[in-house]
């Protein structure tokens, strides 16, 4: 199975005119992204803008992707250089964030406004949502949970995770999306109570 | 299809673990069902949280606002796209530029080799090759033939010619030619005798003679009776 198939598929749409396309690859990977940029700044909310300008590259830059390499190493380029672009800058300006960085709340940005997701609400929807994710996983059986967390946290594919539980590959997949399942059923309440801004989304 | 083969689909999309034909579809239903978008979106949540990406807002904030930012922005076009495995517009003049390419080699090698065939071209350095080789070859190969015969019957030629640098006679060549090319192509042999033939004056009707070519070390000599 190729390494990308699916994300070029969406790819593909995108640089046929499907907006849509896009916002499902970058609610896929904004996660990854904004902990890829955290590495080059601390501020959670820098690093969200950040990650925001790279999509926005990526997205403009997309007529040119070529499929040579996967999509999300040829995100992790772009959102790398534009994090060190960012902090290049940043360390030019003459405003001292940075100074004052460490006596303010980090939750302003330069122009002092509050970012979403450093709002006592958004804090809140962060933490519980965490929690009812890991609880979630805590309460699935162990054939589920082993196969979720090798493909979540240790990045293996169905065939390596196949080979590790002495299994077919077709019983991985279904473990993973039962697993999967019970989780975004729990998690799906969160959201519908919540703020419900991944359907805002659609 | 039902629901749950539909989401077990989208969760091994997620995984990039679907066959492309069903990505097809499915990148399709995705890219406009909201509620397929909302699923897929807390499968990433959901690995995001075991991976412990702390610090990272699991609501989705930049999804939202890049989202926004390029609600103005124009479409992508597929001009403007030129994916690496999209199929190339078919041009008919290609094949008749192909066909027409390939005549061009065809005749300018078949002008070369008549052109190589001619005394004194540029295939006469083939000839003076020989020349030299036998020249270089020529002080051992006497100290040899004296001390096995003080009257040799058959020597290495030409040693030295004033003549030109064809130093091979037309004649001799062409026998040579004869008795080498028994097989080839019997248009391209009658080419290049008939070259010789015209080229070497008072020739043309000389007779074979019954000269055999050397054979074993002696491969680019010709032997030549005294």
């Amino acid at each position: 199975m190729s390494a990308d198939v699916s994300d070029l598929s969406l790819v593909r749409r995108v640089q046929r005119g499907d907006k849509g396309a896009f916002d499902a690859l970058v609610l896929k990977y904004q996660h990854k992204l904004v902990k890829l940029v955290m590495r080059y700044v601390r501020n959670p909310a820098e690093a969200e803008d950040i990650a925001q300008e790279a999509f926005i590259k990526a997205y403009r830059a997309l007529p040119q992707f070529r499929g040579d390499s996967a999509f999300y190493t040829w995100l992790y380029r772009i959102a790398i250089n534009t994090a060190k672009n960012a902090v290049v800058s940043r360390d030019r300006s003459p405003v001292e964030y940075d100074l004052d960085r460490s006596n303010t709340d980090e939750s302003y940005d330069m122009q002092g406004r509050m970012k979403d997701s450093e709002t006592p609400e958004g804090l809140v929807l962060t933490d519980e949502i965490r929690s009812t994710v890991n609880a979630a996983i805590d309460a699935l059986p162990e054939d589920l949970r082993t196969a979720i967390v090798l493909r979540e946290l240790e990045g293996l594919s169905y065939e390596e995770i196949a080979a590790a539980m002495a299994c077919p590959v077709g019983t991985v997949r279904s473990r993973i999306f039962r697993a999967r399942e019970a989780i975004d059923r729990r998690l799906r309440e969160v959201f519908e109570g919540g703020l419900g801004r991944a359907e805002e989304l659609g | 299809m039902n629901n749950e083969e539909l989401d077990s689909q989208l969760s091994a999309m997620f995984d990039n673990e679907l066959p492309p034909g069903e990505c097809e579809l499915l990148a399709r239903r995705l890219s406009r069902d909201p509620d397929i978008k909302a699923r897929w979106g807390r499968y990433a949540v959901i690995g995001a949280v075991i991976r412990a990406e702390r610090g990272v807002a699991l609501e989705g904030i930049v999804a939202g606002r890049v989202s926004a930012a390029l609600s103005s922005e124009p479409a992508l076009s597929v001009d403007a796209a030129q994916p690496s495995g999209s199929r190339i517009p078919y041009r008919w003049w290609q094949p008749i530029a192909g066909v027409g390419l390939a005549a061009g080699v065809a005749a300018v090698s078949i002008l070369w080799l008549r052109s190589q065939a001619l005394p004194g071209g540029p295939g006469a350095v083939a000839p003076a090759f020989v020349v030299r080789t036998a020249a270089l070859a020529a002080p051992a190969a006497q100290a040899l033939q004296n001390a096995i015969s003080p009257a040799p019957d058959s020597f290495v030629v030409p040693p030295v010619s004033q003549r030109s640098t064809m130093m091979v006679p037309a004649t001799e060549l062409a026998d040579y030619v004869v008795a080498h090319s028994a097989f080839s192509w019997p248009v391209s042999r009658g080419n290049l005798l008939s070259a010789l033939m015209v080229n070497e004056p008072g020739t043309s009707s000389t007779p074979a003679r019954s000269e055999q070519p050397a054979s074993g070390v002696q491969g680019n000599a010709i032997q030549n009776p005294k």
